[in-house]
């Protein structure tokens, strides 16, 4: 078992122990940091593995949102039935969006995908095809129910984002040991010996974008059902901006990096409340001392993750 | 089928105005180790660049089997059994030894695309007999002890070993070395030759730039001297060595040659 797994498995405890130290109140904390660490995540898949400069995760994250909310409320599908078109939609519109602009530079996509996620604000906004509810979004979104039961409760709200997160860092273990995963490592660090080594620059790109957008998507659905409501204002730019922030900030590629700049960003200002408006202070003032200081992040990934058969000599 | 691996028929690469490379033919046969040598800026490393796929000749054929694949994007060319090294080592400095090793068994690989995200007995297969394999070539090149170690961190000598490791991972059938041995001290060049004849020996074939002429003339059975971009002879160790035509091309140009 490796370091990386070592603190999956004492995160997942500690997560699915704190409910039952917790109150309604603090379960919703809880709630909100296991979606956003799936977000978090899900951006570091992009930007941390395969290093595309992406700054408009908050579109997947949205885009998945009002699948559900919208399937489930203009058209009567239950909530479980969204989960499904919340993950593929997402995938397929990172897909045939960034399929023309995969090949460009950084600074280049990065310009690119802050346009993208404008222009889903937009569609959002203007209420197009009179079903995103314009500036106010959707109410009224359902439970899920199951079996006959109703998951209404604060409670199965947090161990249905739990398990979210659970299936979310399953699948990035699965990735960072193949070869589709150490592709985008190759790609990130140097793309023309990366090539040289028969790796498709664009093949990997977009499946990290594929994978980074489902898992965003899948967290949008279960945030529309944890407020039961969306509205655009969460899926702006600066969401954007922020989630691209977390994974430089903790630590590109770096699982207990990106956590850390979770918590720092979307659960700090939410135990404090009455400091919210000073959230975005603290968090430029971290940004900029970061970069300054710790340029790979706060904490900074760790390769060498090989099996140990191969250990067997000195360091 | 031609008896010929590789062959180049008259090459041309321009860079705007500049004629880097001025048809050039030359033909490398299974099992050899080929040379090319000529003075800096020669033409040397944008003939690899061609046949690799990193830029396409405006004129000519790069025939691999017969078969004519210039303009092949790079990955293909990887594909095709064709692997490299840089002349400035380009190594994934912040990974480890075993995975710099590693991405050469990226295109032996028989990951499905969804093992990316769902593991299934054959993905945990795969993974181990790779690894496996990587644990081969760091033992073949003496590297095993650096297993973990980044590949950056290590002294330039042993880069050198790891970016032919990591090539030779990939078990090619024509193996491409722009000047292995540059900045190699006397020790750690005759340990690479001994390396370079330890892989024909497993019967790749090599094409190599080097200015070590010590080098060439040892371990090179064949060899086409350019300059200009443009073909001056070729021929065996010997021919090439009293041909009058190459010295006059490396006098002529002495001083800027390191
Ligand atoms: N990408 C490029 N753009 C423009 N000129 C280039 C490029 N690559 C190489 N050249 C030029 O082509 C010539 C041959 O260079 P190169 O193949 O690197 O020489 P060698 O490897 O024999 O020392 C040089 O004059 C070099 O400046
Ligand atoms: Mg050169």
């Amino acid at each position: 078992m490796n370091k990386t797994t070592i603190i999956s498995l004492g995160f997942l405890l500690v997560m699915g122990v704190f409910p039952f130290f917790a109150d309604s109140a603090w379960l919703a904390v809880g709630t909100t940091f296991l979606v956003f660490s799936v977000v978090a995540f899900s951006q570091d898949i992009i930007l941390g593995r395969a290093g595309a400069f992406h700054m408009g995760h908050a579109a997947f994250f949205g885009l998945g949102a009002y699948t559900t909310a919208i399937l489930n409320t203009h058209f009567g599908w239950p909530i479980l039935a969204t989960w499904a078109p919340a993950v593929i939609i997402p995938m397929v519109v990172a897909l045939i969006t960034t399929a023309p602009i995969i090949h460009l530079r950084g600074d280049y996509l990065l310009v690119t995908t802050i346009g993208i996620n404008i222009i889903f604000l937009q569609v959002l906004e203007n209420d197009l095809f009179g079903i995103t509810g314009g500036p106010n979004g959707i109410f009224g979104i359902d439970v899920v129910k199951i079996f006959g039961y109703e998951l209404f409760e604060q409670i199965h709200m947090y161990f249905m984002a739990f398990i979210l997160l659970g299936i979310t860092l399953f699948i990035m273990k699965t990735l960072d040991g193949s070869k589709f995963g150490r592709a985008m490592f190759y790609i990130n660090k140097d793309d023309v010996a990366a090539q040289s080594m028969g790796i498709d620059l664009r093949y990997y790109k977009l499946y990290a974008f594929a994978i980074g957008a489902g898992l965003a998507g899948a967290a949008g659905s279960m945030f529309a059902v944890q407020y039961s409501a969306v509205s655009p204002e969460a899926f702006d730019v600066l969401q954007s901006i922020m989630f691209f922030t977390i994974v430089l900030v903790g630590g590109s590629a770096s699982l207990p990096g990106v956590l850390l700049g979770t918590f720092v960003m979307f659960v700090l200002p939410e135990i404090f409340r009455e400091f919210e408006t000073a959230r975005y202070l603290v968090f430029g003032l971290a940004m900029i001392l970061t970069m300054i200081l710790r340029p790979r992040g706060i904490w900074p990934a760790k390769f060498g993750n090989i099996p140990a058969f191969l250990k067997k000599g000195k360091k | 089928m031609s008896q010929y691996l590789l062959e180049i028929k008259n090459v041309s690469k321009f860079f705007s105005g500049l004629t880097a490379i001025d048809a050039l033919n030359l033909k490398v046969k299974k099992g050899q180790i080929y040379g090319i040598i000529g003075p800096n800026g020669a033409g040397k490393t944008t003939l690899f660049n061609c046949i690799t796929g990193i830029y396409t000749p405006e004129e000519g054929e790069i025939l691999w089997h017969g078969k004519d694949i210039k303009g092949t994007a790079p990955h293909k060319i990887a594909g095709l059994g064709i692997l490299r090294t840089f002349q400035t080592i380009r190594l994934f400095a912040e990974m480890s030894v075993a995975e710099n090793i590693m991405s050469g068994r990226h295109i032996k690989s028989k990951q499905k695309w969804y093992n990316g995200i769902i593991p299934t007995p054959a993905y945990y297969k795969d993974e181990k007999y790779n690894w496996g394999k990587v644990g081969e070539y760091m033992e073949l090149f003496g590297l095993s002890e650096y297993a973990t170690t980044p590949a950056g961190d290590l002294s330039y000598g042993v880069q050198r070993k790891i970016e032919m490791a990591r090539a030779l991972a990939a078990e090619p059938e024509l193996l491409i070395l722009d000047e292995p041995a540059a900045g190699l001290n006397e020790n750690e060049t005759k340990e690479l030759a001994d390396i370079i004849k330890k892989v024909q020996a497993m019967g790749v074939t090599i094409m190599m730039i080097e200015h070590d002429m010590d080098m060439i003339m040892s371990l090179c059975e064949y060899m086409t001297v350019i300059n200009f971009g443009a073909w001056i002879c070729d021929g065996v160790a010997a021919d090439v060595q009293d041909n009058p035509a190459v010295i006059e091309a490396y006098i002529g140009s002495e001083d800027e040659d390191e």
